[in-house]
């Protein structure tokens, strides 16, 4: 796997726990409550260990709470782990040198890093401050991000008069002004439309490949990672589940076929009905699952019948592979041996 | 040193950019500030239509005391103009997750969450009280010496140290315990014993206050140090206060830096 | 408990749309919802009322002061120990006439479009804001109990001997009708808000002249030799004709016998008038702003 390159990410036994107080619910339990706190600790990350090699464009993927933002924030330094240890760049995050904040940049989807009422262009230049970039650089890297991302008029107009999908493409442009080696993207695309999801999804192949700035993205969409990840890494209650490719991941995960019949007539529909494969048929359309290792037997058998116009066979969805695996993750309410996290396959 | 002020100089413009292009909320900010201090202002003519003197025998009369109030105006204009308004958005910062932001940039972190945000509004304050200073002093029995002007300005910049190394803790609270809202209140009512000389707190209950509020939160010697130097005569004991002033100002800079620092390092991050 | 059906029943009887059996269940559920509030955070709560006292030291202070440098055994017929108690006091009544975030939570949800659920709903608006303000208070009290009692048990040196019946009812008659003559000029001021964009001016504007003549910043009788320009007529007068200082001064100066006699029943009557008076341009504003309001299409 990649963890033979020159790893800029290393991750080893690293954990998380958070001390929550339980809010009571009820007028009596609040009452209670003022006397005894009970508190519990909850593992957000359970000893995860994790190499990422540079140039890799890796998904964090993980239901809500499975701990994918708890980890891009102990990558980023924000927050400091209860056990283990990260080297980001060599540099050990939390302890918030300079010299390493200078080489990263964290994109959270949610969050607006510009200044609200001015224009995107004074964020910039305050960037440019902060970061100590020459003043020459600064300029060429800012007019090639604006204009691939096709944002160069927006940047002078004031950010609150943006569209959600313009902001978060200056959002961007902003975390590369200073050529960051290492790129933490947080929901990137979260509440955009199709034409922003996608012209963002170039800009970030592009910079990714032109750079070889590795890039770690959690993300809701399965389209993201179609789009820009080979590698994938699934976290569920804390730990990782899988780290592996995309495609191995359709292939071990995936058990079945859909195929797409188009249908002539209620007829054919009858003669599908009849061989007692899992079919559901919606007007003129059927739609099989079938055993994958099957497929070659099961495909003739259809298409004998007849009345069949067209005919697809698909995998499985990716949102519903992946949400099958989130389903399959079991829950571990004890506390976890970090060595169970194994990372690499 | 050169880039925090240059990255200070983008934000005051930044702010002033903004305070521009909202107008009228700018000129009703200062108008509203105005309106307070008119107010106060208001109520000490009030109380020296009833006596010559605040306490007997302190020399707080009436130039001298609004000298006094003159030199708090000033000292809480600049933190309202330089540190408040950036305090006040803290706990927002902490609640919403934006302190996350302003950890991973490489910059100190204390500057970006004490001075991101400059309240020019405030200033109207500061203007209102030199004016008064102004006034009063030419009131006194006798002009202040040459020293106590050129010692003045030191101790209103020490009286700044101290307000600000007490935002800082509060904030160091802040983002320990993730929301603050009567921590700023603490913040408004702790400040406000700053406001009167401190003779005024005597007898059994006032002389503990009084020495709480100089020697474990050094609040009274804020406004009263700097006051007493320029609006009372200077005797041979006048020095102890400002040397102690000085080493409080340095002391809680020191302190509340040190607190922050833990507290940033014990930071949870609002979950998401 | 009593409080509560007499305020509840005025806030039903303001409207037939609302029913008073579902009314009261609404109420007692926001009643609940309030004290679990109060109860998560009354660690907050305690310290922050007690805290609250903190100015009232000062200005305690600052009297004391003033009155060991002046030679006047009273000021403006306070002693120092009146001053202390009449401080306490008016702490009292701000906790019952002060309605943080009224006014501003009125004109923040005609701005935004919010209130148009209340021109739809079968709920009157300010029937409910009063209710759950009623639901606020009492919870608050509940639990500023404990520290009000604190503060006063520690002070009640300064205070004169227990008044009269006459004189304790009247002040918890100035202090109830203090809640409402509060509630419904806040309300009133929010509904400025229907015809103006930006009302926090008017609302800091409000503030001030409340801060300054309800008497919260010291006794008004102080002001009884400040000359106002018309011949014999004191500032003192002037503001004692105004709705304000009966949201701090009258009640504190009641308990302490400052006002007796009839001029205190005629004081009460003239409170009673103000209330009236602002639930009556209370009203008015609501009903000619929705009409207004909805003719310009929200």
């Amino acid at each position: 796997m990649s963890a033979a390159k020159d790893p800029v990410i290393r991750v080893a036994g690293l954990a998380k726990d958070y001390r929550v107080f339980d809010k009571p619910e009820g007028l009596l339990a609040s009452i209670r409550g003022i006397f005894h706190r009970s508190s519990r600790v909850v593992e957000a990350l359970r000893g995860v260990d994790l190499e990422v090699g540079r140039g890799e464009f890796v998904a964090l993927l993980g239901p809500n709470g499975a701990g994918k933002t708890t980890f891009l924030k102990l990558l980023s330094g924000i927050i400091t782990p209860s056990r283990g240890t990260a080297h980001v760049l060599g540099h050990v995050p939390w302890e918030r040198a300079d010299d390493f904040r200078r080489r990263f940049a964290l994109v959270m989807g949610q969050r607006n890093q510009l200044w609200w009422d001015l224009p995107a262009a004074e964020s910039f230049r305050l960037h440019q401050e902060i970061y100590r970039i020459d003043p020459a650089r600064f300029a060429r890297t800012r007019d090639e991000l604006v204009d691939m991302l096709g944002v160069r008029k927006l940047i002078l107009q004031p950010v609150r008069e943006l569209s959600l999908g313009e902001r978060m493409k200056l959002e961007l442009v902003a975390a590369l002004l200073h050529e960051p080696e290492v790129l933490f993207l947080d929901e990137p695309t979260i509440g955009l439309d199709v034409v922003a999801q996608h012209t963002i999804h170039e800009f970030l192949r592009h910079v990714q490949r032109e750079r070889q700035v590795t890039v770690i993205l959690t993300t809701h969409y399965m389209k993201d990672v179609a789009a820009l990840c080979e590698r994938v890494v699934v976290i569920t209650h804390g730990d990782i589940l899988y780290d592996g490719s995309l495609v191995e991941i359709v292939d071990r995960f995936t058990t079945h076929k859909i195929v797409t019949l188009d249908l002539d007539d209620a007829a054919a529909a009858r003669h599908l009905e009849r061989l007692g494969y899992p079919c559901e048929i919606r007007g003129p359309q059927a739609i099989l699952r079938i055993d994958r290792a099957r497929i070659a037997d099961v495909l003739p058998e259809v298409l004998r019948g007849g009345g069949v116009r067209d005919v697809s066979v698909e995998d499985v969805p990716l949102e519903e592979i992946v949400a099958e695996l989130f389903r399959s993750a079991p829950a571990r309410p004890t506390a976890a041996s970090p060595a169970t996290a194994e990372a690499t396959p | 040193m050169s880039r925090y002020l240059s990255i200070f100089g983008t934000f005051a413009r930044a702010c002033l950019v903004r305070d521009m292009t909202f107008r009228a909320n700018f000129v009703l900010e200062c108008v509203t500030s105005l309106g307070w201090m008119a107010m106060n202002l208001a109520f000490y003519l009030l109380v020296f239509q009833f006596t010559p003197e605040i306490g007997a025998g302190t020399g707080w009369s009436k130039a001298p005391f609004f000298a006094f109030v003159a030199t708090g105006m000033i000292i809480n204009a600049i933190v309202q103009t330089l540190f408040m308004p950036s305090a006040e958005e803290l706990t927002e910062l902490v609640r919403t997750g934006g302190l996350d932001a302003v950890l991973v940039r490489p910059l100190d972190a204390q500057f970006l969450l004490s001075m991101h945000r400059v309240d020019f509004s405030s200033l109207a304050n500061g203007l209102v009280g030199l004016g008064l200073l102004g006034w009063s002093l030419a009131r006194l029995d006798q002009p202040p010496p040459p020293v106590a002007w050129a010692i003045y300005p030191v101790l209103i910049l020490c009286g700044v140290a101290i307000l600000y190394s007490l935002i800082i803790m509060l904030a160091a609270a802040t983002i320990l315990m993730g929301r603050n809202q009567s921590l700023y209140d603490f913040w408004f009512y702790i400040t406000n014993f700053s406001r009167y000389p401190a003779e005024i707190y005597a007898g059994p209950w006032g002389g503990p206050l009084r020495a709480a509020c100089t020697f474990v939160i050094p609040i009274l010697l804020v406004v009263n140090v700097p006051a007493r130097v320029i609006a009372q005569p200077l005797t041979g004991q006048s020095w102890w206060p400002v040397a102690g002033t000085i080493g409080a100002a340095l002391a809680s800079l020191v302190i509340s830096r040190l607190v922050f620092q833990s507290a940033l390092a014990k930071y949870r991050s609002a979950s998401s | 408990m009593s409080q509560a059906g007499a305020t509840g029943e005025a806030g039903s009887g303001l409207t037939a749309a609302w029913q008073p059996l579902a009314g009261l269940r609404i109420w007692l559920t926001m009643l609940t919802i309030c004290i679990e509030e109060r109860l998560v955070y009354r660690g907050d709560f305690i310290l922050g009322t007690l805290m609250r006292f903190l100015p009232i030291v000062t200005q305690i202070f600052l009297w004391t002061a003033v009155f060991a440098a002046t030679s006047r055994p009273d000021i403006a017929g306070y002693s120092r120990n009146d001053i202390v108690a009449y401080y306490l006091l008016t702490m009292v009544t701000r906790a019952f006439s002060s309605m943080p975030g009224l006014s501003s939570g009125i004109a923040r949800s005609i701005r935004d479009g919010s209130v148009k659920k209340y021109l739809v709903q079968p709920v009157d608006y300010v029937s409910f804001l009063l209710a759950a303000r009623v639901a606020h208070k009492l919870v608050y009290y509940l639990i500023a109990i404990f520290p009000f009692g604190l503060v006063f048990f520690l002070c009640r040196s300064y205070f004169p001997p227990l008044p009269d019946a006459a004189t304790i009812l009247a002040f918890l008659a100035s202090l109830l009708m203090s809640f409402l003559l509060g509630f419904f000029m806040e309300a009133a001021l929010g509904m400025l808000g229907f015809w103006f964009l930006e009302v926090s001016s008017l609302m800091f504007a409000y503030m001030l002249v409340q801060y300054l003549l309800s008497g919260h910043m010291f006794p008004l009788d102080m002001l009884a030799g400040i000359p106002t320009g018309i011949a014999g007529v004191s500032l003192a007068e002037v503001v004692r004709w105004l709705p304000f200082h009966y949201t701090a001064y009258f009640p504190a100066a009641v308990w302490l016998g400052k006002i007796h006699g009839p001029e205190r029943t005629a004081a009460l009557f003239a409170e009673a008038a103000w209330v009236i008076v602002m639930i009556v341009v209370c009203r008015l504003a609501w009903w000619r702003g929705t009409r207004r309001w909805s003719a310009f299409g929200g």
